[in-house]
């Protein structure tokens, strides 16, 4: 094969040459060339090897599914030789070659393909023992391109578009919808995966310089539009719900958002299927086309054309006006048709052969490339009388005997297909609202119907989408059947393909529905057809016509599988994006870094874990900062926890019923602990109610439960209608806890309000002023010190915690990190949710009874909770201890407690606590162990069990002595 | 992306909505069995149809009512709760 | 080269027979009917005709076998569980998954591999510390790792996960697999075939005739049949059967989508899971990435796919493995997952007499198919729930006794 002199409209640029390397072998082209097209240009005739049997493959489509023509492009596994355009410098090489693809050591598996028939590999190697070992050498064989674990990570952003009218397809009857549409007044976008716009009317000449002519000014027209925007190299590749398109290019994805979706993609050229059709230059006609109008590639020097319709003459015209010798076309049908390329072909004296077909290619010498085809008449339809009569030598055969329509995304969008007889070939039936089709796919295939068809669709898209009204557009039927019903040759020695992907014969087929997989969903998943990458582009419909005449259907009744995303297969890196992860800061995040925070995610948050301090331990920074706040005073970051505000005459009442506590009688200026329940019991969250008026409360919830308490209470709100209203301040409020016997020194200096015990009691909420911010103060002690949890406007927090920092100084106070609290808390028995409860922990299992206020009229979950309170505890959480002086390994959470050799519960928290002077805890245990001083026993990681005892809570300060102010 | 239709904030993908689930209507918790309440908490209308949901437009967080055929995944009708009937 | 393979060589004709017969007939009645030929229903099959000789049996497939979720899950197989219900029913699971490929003389695949569940924070660590004690408690292989031995068994991963989801170790379950699941309904129902129990595909039911509490037969879109049991085994579908007796349950149905990507040499051997970037991925013996992610957020009752899955998925991937940038997804699809409050599943007899349950599979189902069968069977042989599945009955809701299986299986699949 060589270059061609040029030709009209070719793609590649002649005034540049590139160089690239492919197997280790030096080549040129031009900017323009696909890889394929440059490496045919240059001579090379084999492009790679088959998945199974590594048999010598090369162009098939030029149509983004020459699977056996990938290769890795440096990182790139994959890549589509016959459609990725040459860069200058690319270094290649062919995927799933065993030593390269001139000698690749793995075609010995070709010669035992009698072993290895469909599902041969369900049938042995199974052996419990050995399969371990089989598994293996199928690791090594299987796959394709190969992952680069040094290849970059790339974020790439995504575009976002919008349109009337969105044409899929730039071909005849695609660009055609879309100056219809655009006529119309709509704003259209019509996307093309290949590089420039035009379709078929680009290649699909037949030498026909008249419709050369009349395509090029369908194209300018459209280019030239001013509400027509073209998008080249851009691949559709799915449809999703409303019009919802990704389009794909080579480095970014745009979701196309459209009011109206044209499906005008096409249809995809379909193989015959005889003795050794996947010899390099055995190709669809169209892809001898393409490279010929495209590339200026003559796809071999002497070819023989089998053709079931008036493309097939149209292909050996343009092989003919480009200098390559026609030896005959083969006609599968006893009568041709009286279009004009039958006409031409007959008056250029081309040897046509009717009532033919192809039985084998006879390949040449050195088994990679084609020398002869055979010739053989055949009984309509198609079965071939006898084998090898007449050999007719050629270096390339052309199959074009039908089509198969690109309806991918018409049947992700929902639309019913039927097969179509007169066409032999599935068309649209019904339609979703606001989807079209034209074209091909739509069973339109000469191109003056595909103008007609096109318009019809447009305007009928544009009216859809709101611009004008639909025309009638009378589109004439085809006057010829487009596509061969049986393209389909069997012969007794087989290597007849029917899925070039993954190598199945068409005795695959026969062997899958013998063993029962005879519906087209069961054969395809026993025999893999259409698993490949091209996804059944060139097998499905073959495989479909196999099982049809096996099982004695039509196509109708076998139906076709359903075609899922992706149209072409789509790189992560355009899929994943830029990786968007957000991330909570409080406003105070600058000033814990500047304090040597060590950062801990919280749900969406990031939070100090502790303060590292030079030359310590993170356990000594933790028990540093615990012993501050016990000795005196720490100050805690508290501002990631929920705040809430409701508002309004009902608002107790609203309180009331979210929460299983009481909160109507609490008194002005006070706040209570609060526990919220789902309706099935389970304890989902707590915070602390405030009460700031009669009918204003101010509460907070966990950290992680902020945002779905707050719209869970919106929710219910709106069912209840109370008159009150909710307001979320998680993010408008910082807030921090002052903790320690020190800390209403530290605030002394920096507020008026009267901090004594008497004006401030314990749980006292009061609004003051600190450091000259407005502040909302609770005496609350969830550490178990004396304290002040301080709320103010989140764009002061900052400026409160530099001035509290400030004003400890001189008091040695320390921040503290959520481990430090944690250990806190622990010693006063508080427990956190969702780590000393789960899923489907009930109030009563955590000792919660005392906050359940079961006779108030109602709240969320008491129903429940009514029938729990009947039934018998099945856990209870306790507090325990470790011996005094344990030197042994500190169980961790989630260690079993071990009773008489079974289960009985599981560590929940624990610490060694200085403050105590032991390694102190909580954990579920059955209720017949709960009772204090009991011995329970603590299973660690390595089965080795601790002993501990049950232990009553708080751990330390049982009466709260510290928190309170002294009597 | 799908389109969900918030009755303040007008069309919006998807995404930006909470669903909560079906309406279910609670019993009188005083006067239901234990059995009729447990089948409230737990059980659900399992099968397709169109249902009424509560969905929560969680940039506005807009509580509303969709009527939507879980089948085809089709949006009937959105409007808030109370309006509409 | 095995012995078997031979045959096909020697032999002119593909001497390989129906896996399962055709019946172009409905009887006009059978012992059992079971509703669902996924893997479950056939399972049953299988085991009611070979250990409780019941073989007058049909298995209706609306569609065609193994093409619900038996045929969209990501195959992983494993026992792991959080509750000691759990734990031991999966178990046995596993325990009749290794010796399935011998028993049908059918090779399906079944690849032990290895399974991580990564934990991402200290609350994960603390929740994979519980499944590992509760789990070797009941003998089952399984322990907390850190990250060095994640980083061992997948040395290309990102331990940092792109910087904001540091790894800090795993849960590690050395059993954990994978297997061909289409070949899984293939095995099943030609041992059921071949024992005598009928499989009737393109077969709908209709209808299910209760009388008096009783079921008494089964309208299909064939025609009706007489039959004292049914067992319901439909996945997806569950709800729609439920109404037809009359049964409340609480099962809703979410979508739980899948992607592969194209072919590629392999290179990952275990299994990986993440709970907090939501990702589940191994590599098939077709060299495909098999990936998953967490159920869609609503109901929807078909297998549509949606394009923000394959985004999400996509961008947690590469923070996991920032190399596969230049990969491609070349496929996704979706199944209707079975959902139920707890986790676990719902299974055994019902208010119904003669209607057996076994659903609520919700994203869990695949790893289960065997000793679902060898459970269900019993249950329906002998009208008694085998003690397996105990605890997996419907009336735990009524009882307000759920089984809290979320922890282990809301992870993971």
């Amino acid at each position: 094969m060589k270059r061609l002199p040029p030709v009209a409209g070719e793609w590649i640029d002649r005034t540049r040459e590139i160089s690239f390397v492919f197997e280790g072998k030096s080549y040129r082209g031009h900017p323009g060339d696909s890889i394929s097209s440059a490496l045919l240009a240059s001579g090379a005739s084999m492009l790679g090897r088959s998945f199974k049997y590594h048999r010598p493959r090369s162009v098939l489509s030029m149509a983004n599914h020459d699977i056996n023509a990938m290769v890795q492009w440096a990182e790139r596994p994959n890549v589509r030789a016959d459609v990725t355009p040459l860069t200058d410098g690319m270094a290649l090489t062919a995927v799933n070659t065993f030593g390269g693809l001139r000698a690749d050591k793995a075609s010995i598996l070709g010669a035992f393909s009698r072993f290895l028939p469909v599902g041969f590999y369900y049938k042995s190697f199974y052996s419990k023992k050995l399969f371990p070992l089989w598994e293996r050498m199928f690791r090594r064989l299987t796959g394709l391109g190969k992952v680069d674990f040094t290849a970059p990570h790339l974020c790439t952003a995504k575009c976002y578009g919008f349109c009337d009218v969105l044409v899929i397809g730039s071909g005849p009857s695609g660009l055609a919808a879309a100056l219809a549409a655009a006529d119309q007044g709509a704003d259209v976008v019509v996307v093309d995966e290949n590089a420039r716009a035009g379709g078929s009317g680009g290649y699909a000449r037949g030498a026909d310089e008249v419709l050369a002519a009349t395509h090029n000014d369908l194209l300018q027209r459209a280019e030239s539009h001013s509400l027509v925007r073209i998008m080249t190299s851009t691949c559709a590749a799915g449809y999703y719900t409303d019009h919802w398109i990704p389009l794909v290019t080579a480095d970014v994805m745009t979701k196309m958002r459209a009011r109206s979706v044209i499906v005008a993609s096409g249809a995809y050229e379909q193989p015959a299927v005889f003795r050794y059709n996947d010899l390099p230059g055995i190709m669809l006609a169209s892809a001898a086309q393409r490279l010929i109008y495209r590339y200026a590639v003559s796809p071999m020097r002497r070819a023989v054309v089998l053709a079931a319709n008036a493309d097939g003459y149209r292909a050996a015209l343009d092989l003919v006006a480009h200098g390559i010798e026609v030896a005959a076309v083969v006609d599968l049908r006893s009568v041709i048709g009286d279009g004009e390329a039958e006409t031409a072909v007959i008056h250029q004296g081309i040897r046509i052969v009717l009532n033919a077909c192809i039985t084998e290619a006879v390949p040449a010498s050195d088994g990679k490339g084609v020398a002869a085809a055979v010739v053989v008449p055949v009984t309509q339809p198609n079965e071939a009388i006898g084998l090898g009569r007449e050999q007719i030598p050629c270096d390339g055969i052309l199959m074009s005997v039908g089509w198969a329509p690109a309806g991918n995304l018409l049947y992700q969008a929902g639309t019913r297909m039927r097969y179509e007889k007169s066409l032999e070939q599935f068309v649209p039936d019904v339609l979703p609202a606001g989807v079209f089709a034209c074209g091909r796919v739509n069973g339109v295939h000469s191109y003056a119907a595909r103008l007609l068809d096109g318009q019809r669709a447009g305007s009928a898209a544009a009216a859809h989408a709101g611009f004008g009204i639909a025309m009638g557009v009378a589109v004439p039927n085809e006057t010829e059947c487009p596509t061969h019903s049986w393209p389909i040759i069997a012969h007794p020695k087989g290597k007849n393909f029917v899925d070039f992907d993954e190598d199945l014969q068409l005795k695959d087929f026969e062997n899958a529905v013998q063993e029962g997989f005879d519906n087209i969903e069961l054969m395809k998943r026993f025999s893999t057809v259409g698993m490949g990458p091209s996804q059944g582009k060139h097998s499905n419909m073959n495989a479909l016509r196999i099982l049809a005449r096996l099982v004695g259907k039509e196509p109708q009744q076998v139906g076709t599988t359903t075609a899922r995303p992706f149209f072409h297969p789509v790189p992560m890196s355009l899929l994943g994006g830029r990786g968007f992860t957000p991330e909570r800061r409080t406003p105070l995040h600058s000033r814990h870094d500047a304090l040597g925070a060590q950062w801990m995610p919280a749900g969406v948050w990031q939070r100090p874990e502790y303060y590292q301090v030079a030359d310590k331990s993170r356990s000594d920074c933790i028990q540093g900062e615990v012993a501050a706040v016990r000795n005196g005073v720490g100050i805690i970051d508290v501002g990631t926890l929920g705040k809430l505000e409701v508002i309004g005459p009902q608002a107790a009442e609203f309180l009331e019923r979210v929460y299983i506590s009481r909160y109507a009688n609490l008194k002005l200026g006070m706040t209570r602990y609060a526990v919220m329940c789902d309706e099935t019991g389970v304890v989902i969250d707590d915070g602390v109610v405030g009460r700031l008026a009669e009918d204003h409360f101010y509460f907070t919830t966990t950290t992680s439960g902020a945002a779905t308490i707050y719209r869970e209470l919106s929710r219910l709100n709106t069912l209840w209608q109370l008159d009150c209203g909710i307001v979320n301040h998680t993010g408008a409020f910082a807030a921090v806890n002052l903790a320690g016997p020190r800390s209403r020194e530290v605030l002394a200096g920096l507020t008026d309000a009267d901090l004594s015990a008497s004006a401030f009691p314990y749980l006292a909420l009061r609004e003051a002023s600190v450091a000259g911010i407005p502040a909302r103060l609770m005496r609350v002690g969830f550490v178990g010190e004396w304290g002040y949890e301080i709320h103010v406007p989140a764009n002061q927090g900052a400026a409160l915690w530099d001035a509290l920092m400030q004003a400890g100084g001189g008091h040695g106070m320390r921040p503290f990190g959520v481990e430090a609290q944690r250990l806190l808390r622990l010693e006063k028995g508080h427990i956190i949710i969702s780590q000393d409860t789960d899923g489907l922990t009930n109030p009563f299992d955590v000792g919660l009874d005392w906050a359940l206020k079961m006779d108030k009229p109602f709240f969320v979950g008491q129903r429940s909770l009514r029938v729990i309170a009947q039934q018998p505890r099945k856990q209870k959480l306790v507090g325990f201890v470790l011996e005094p002086g344990y030197a042994g390994t500190v169980p961790l959470e989630c260690h079993l407690v071990i009773h008489q050799g079974e289960m009985a519960g599981r560590v929940t928290s624990i610490a060694f606590s200085a403050a105590v002077g032991q390694t102190i805890g909580m954990a579920f245990v059955a209720p017949e162990l709960a009772e204090v001083g009991n011995a329970i026993s603590i299973r660690l990681s390595d089965g080795s069990q601790v002993p501990a005892t049950v232990t009553r809570t708080p751990f330390f300060d049982p009466d709260n002595l510290k928190q309170k102010e002294a009597v | 992306m799908k389109i969900m239709i918030c009755p303040v904030n007008g069309p919006r993908p998807v995404s930006e909505f909470f669903c909560w689930g079906e309406i279910r209507p609670m019993p009188d918790p005083d006067t239901c069995s234990d059995d009729e309440w447990a089948d409230y908490v737990f059980n659900r209308n399992g099968a397709p149809g169109v249902k009424k949901e509560w969905w929560c437009h969680s940039a506005s967080n807009t509580w509303f009512i969709v009527e939507r055929d879980t089948e085809k995944d089709v949006v009937l009708r959105t409007y808030l709760y109370g309006e509409a009937a | 080269m095995p012995w078997r393979l031979l045959r096909f060589a020697l032999s002119k004709k593909h001497p390989e027979p129906r896996m399962f017969s055709d019946h172009p007939q409905l009887k006009s009645s059978y012992d059992v009917v079971i509703i669902g030929g996924g893997g479950h229903g056939l399972a049953a099959a299988y085991y009611l005709a070979r250990d409780h000789g019941i073989t007058n049996v049909a298995v209706l497939e609306k569609g065609y076998i193994g093409g619900g979720n038996t045929g969209r899950n990501t195959s992983i197989i494993r026992s792991n569980y959080l509750t000691p219900e759990g734990v031991k029913f999966y178990d046995e699971s596993v325990h009749l998954w290794q010796d399935l490929s011998e028993e049908f003389d059918l090779n399906l695949f079944y690849a032990n591999r290895g399974h991580f569940t990564l934990a991402h924070t200290d609350s994960a660590m603390r929740t994979m510390r519980w499944r590992a004690e509760v789990n070797k408690h009941l003998g089952i292989d399984s322990e907390v790792v850190g990250p060095d031995f994640v980083k061992r068994a997948a040395p290309m991963i990102d331990l940092s996960c792109g910087g904001h989801a540091p790894i800090m170790g795993a849960l590690y379950h050395a059993p954990g697999s994978v297997a061909r699941h289409d070949a899984v309904a293939w095995g099943y129902g030609r041992g059921a075939d071949m024992r005598g129990a009928e499989i009737h595909q393109q077969t709908e039911v209709l209808g299910i005739d209760v009388q008096g509490g009783k079921v008494r037969g089964v309208q299909t879109s064939r025609g009706y049949i007489a039959t004292n049991k049914v067992l319901c085994a439909v996945a997806g579908f569950t709800p729609r059967i439920l109404d037809m007796v009359g049964i409340q349950s609480p099962i809703y149905i979410h979508p739980l989508q899948a992607m592969v990507s194209e072919p590629l040499k392999p290179w990952l051997d275990p299994i990986l899971v993440s709970g907090s970037l939501h990702i589940y991925v191994s590599q098939s013996a077709r060299g495909e990435l098999v990936m998953g992610a967490s159920l869609d957020p609503y109901e929807v009752q078909s297998t549509r796919s949606t394009l923000d899955f394959v985004e999400g998925l996509s961008s947690h991937m590469l923070d996991m493995f920032p190399f596969l940038s230049n990969v491609k997804v070349m496929r996704q699809w979706a199944g209707m997952a079975d959902m139920t409050p707890d986790f676990a599943p719902i299974m055994g007899k019902t208010p119904v007499e003669g209607f057996y349950l076994d659903g609520g599979w919700g994203t869990w189902g695949f790893k289960a198919t065997p000793v679902c069968g060898k459970t269900m069977a019993h249950t329906v042989a002998t009208d008694t729930p085998h003690p397996l599945i105990t605890g997996f009955s419907l009336d735990r809701f009524r009882n307000f006794s759920l089984t809290g299986e979320k922890g282990a299986a809301s992870v993971g699949h």
